[in-house]
């Protein structure tokens, strides 16, 4: 019997759920709660090429890099630059990162979002653009790490739902 | 899932490449193709290139301003829920709460009109006292109110967007003023939308002089408390109060003379150190504020 080949959808479902992500990303925060903020747009990007390298990898990841970058207003190609070597590391990994527990993968997330918010300060740093920035931004790294296990389940519930793949 | 005959397998792969659609007959276990490095590394050297140009140079501002329509969507929609609030507050204020809403503001206009009685008459007396002194003449400025619609997320950069762009006519280094006080420039336009740098921000340096003794100083932004200025290069002898206002001098072109910034909060005068440590708070609201006036 011929398996049932599904109509091609997944690139909506991406595409929303990175646009959710980014909406969420530049919502206006109370001054204390700004370093805290997850970085959801990594957190979904990460999702997405550990679900389905063969669709997201590295020119996507660029891209969005890019968009963030204009979305932000910070250094163009700073963000594609942190996203694309994240995204390799991701695409290099993606057959252990499946099998690990929720608990391993966060320790993990918590490492490639880290080297994100390190990269960001260090060309910051270089370019001299990073007045009063200091390594506090490693906290959003850490509440990264605490959101992913939400992350994970509510899109692979998606993806599992509208059969993404 | 096919079986593992493999005429089915055969027939099964044809099948589905004569409907026109892609297919792995068997998933290859290794996504990282050979042209994998090769691509990191264009991107990783094609990020640089650009980096370097976006910060030497002006080559990319045409780039980030195109893109910007792209990302407006994200900006709409984060900003919408409070666009809606907002009306919707307001369309269903009680009758009551609007009456005594207006009969508050109407106080209000007749004071601050009863205020502006004499400043026809203030204004031309300034002038010409000015042309006796063979200054320069006064202009007229003209103000367009926006909106803040977003903040920078990086909490270290105190910036925020307004809904003002290039369309309606914006330009670079405009300063940008709430009802208190003097906010800051627009370092950023986009085509709907421009960013506001905040007098707080501790690359912003604002010309501004002491209302009490016209002594003219330089006030930064503070690096650790986001909401201070500081005073930075005032020798210790120099005469500073705790509560004198600060106003905008006009040197240096960019900001027009006047317009409160700040309110000195502390003066220490520290004999080891070769300046005085001053702060002041910002005259502004600059976390509260939603309307903003742009001066041309």
């Amino acid at each position: 019997m011929a398996p049932v080949l599904e109509k091609r959808n997944a690139n909506w479902i991406i595409l929303i759920t990175l646009l959710v992500a980014a909406c969420l990303a530049i919502m206006p925060l109370p001054d204390w709660l700004i370093l805290m903020r997850p970085e959801w747009i990594p957190l979904v990007l990460i999702y997405w090429i550990m679900a389905l390298p063969y669709r997201v990898g590295l020119g996507v990841a660029w891209v969005t890099g890019f968009l963030v970058d204009v979305l932000e207003g910070s250094l163009l190609g700073l963000n594609g630059l942190c996203y694309v070597l994240v995204a390799w590391l991701c695409i290099s990994l993606y057959q252990r990162l499946r099998m690990f527990t929720l608990l391993q993968q966060s320790c993990v997330v918590f490492v490639f979002i880290g080297i994100i918010q390190i990269l960001n300060f260090w060309i910051l740093a270089i370019t001299e653009l990073n007045a009063g920035s200091n390594l506090l931004v490693m906290l959003s790294a850490l509440t990264s790490a605490v959101v992913w296990p939400f992350v994970f389940v509510t899109l692979r519930h998606l993806r599992r739902t509208f059969k993404v793949t | 899932m096919p079986g593992l005959s493999s005429n089915s397998l055969l027939q099964w792969y044809h099948n589905a490449h004569s409907q026109g659609t892609r297919v792995f007959a068997i998933k290859s276990l290794f996504v990282r193709n050979s042209f994998s490095g090769y691509q990191l590394s264009a991107l990783v050297l094609f990020s640089l290139v650009l980096m370097f140009a976006d910060h030497r140079f002006d080559y990319l501002s045409k780039v980030r301003f195109y893109t910007s329509y792209v990302v407006r969507p994200v900006q709409w929609l984060t900003d919408a829920p409070l666009q809606l609030g907002e009306s919707v507050q307001g369309s269903i204020k009680t009758r009551a709460v609007l009456e005594t809403e207006n009969e508050a503001l109407r106080e209000q206009l007749f004071m601050q009109q009863f205020q502006l009685q004499k400043l026809a008459h203030l204004t031309a007396e300034n002038q010409r006292l000015n042309e006796l002194l063979n200054a320069s003449t006064i202009v007229e400025e003209r103000v367009v109110r926006a909106q803040i619609s977003g903040e920078s997320p990086d909490p270290f950069l105190r910036r925020v967007m307004i809904n003002k762009g290039q369309n309606d006519g914006v330009y670079l280094g405009q300063p940008v003023l709430d009802a208190y006080g003097l906010m800051g420039q627009v370092v950023e336009i986009e085509a709907f939308a421009s960013w506001v740098l905040l007098v707080t921000d501790p690359q912003h340096a604002t010309p501004v002089l002491i209302n009490r003794n016209g002594v003219r100083t330089v006030a930064h932004g503070s690096e650790l408390n986001p909401n201070e200025l500081e005073l930075r290069n005032l020798s210790n002898t120099v005469d500073v109060q705790v509560g004198d206002l600060l106003v905008t001098s006009g040197l240096g072109q960019r900001f027009p003379a006047g317009y409160p910034v700040g309110i000195i909060t502390s003066v220490v005068h520290d004999p080891g150190q070769s300046f005085a440590i001053i702060k002041a708070t910002p005259s502004a609201q600059l976390d509260r504020s939603r309307n903003v006036l742009l001066v041309f």
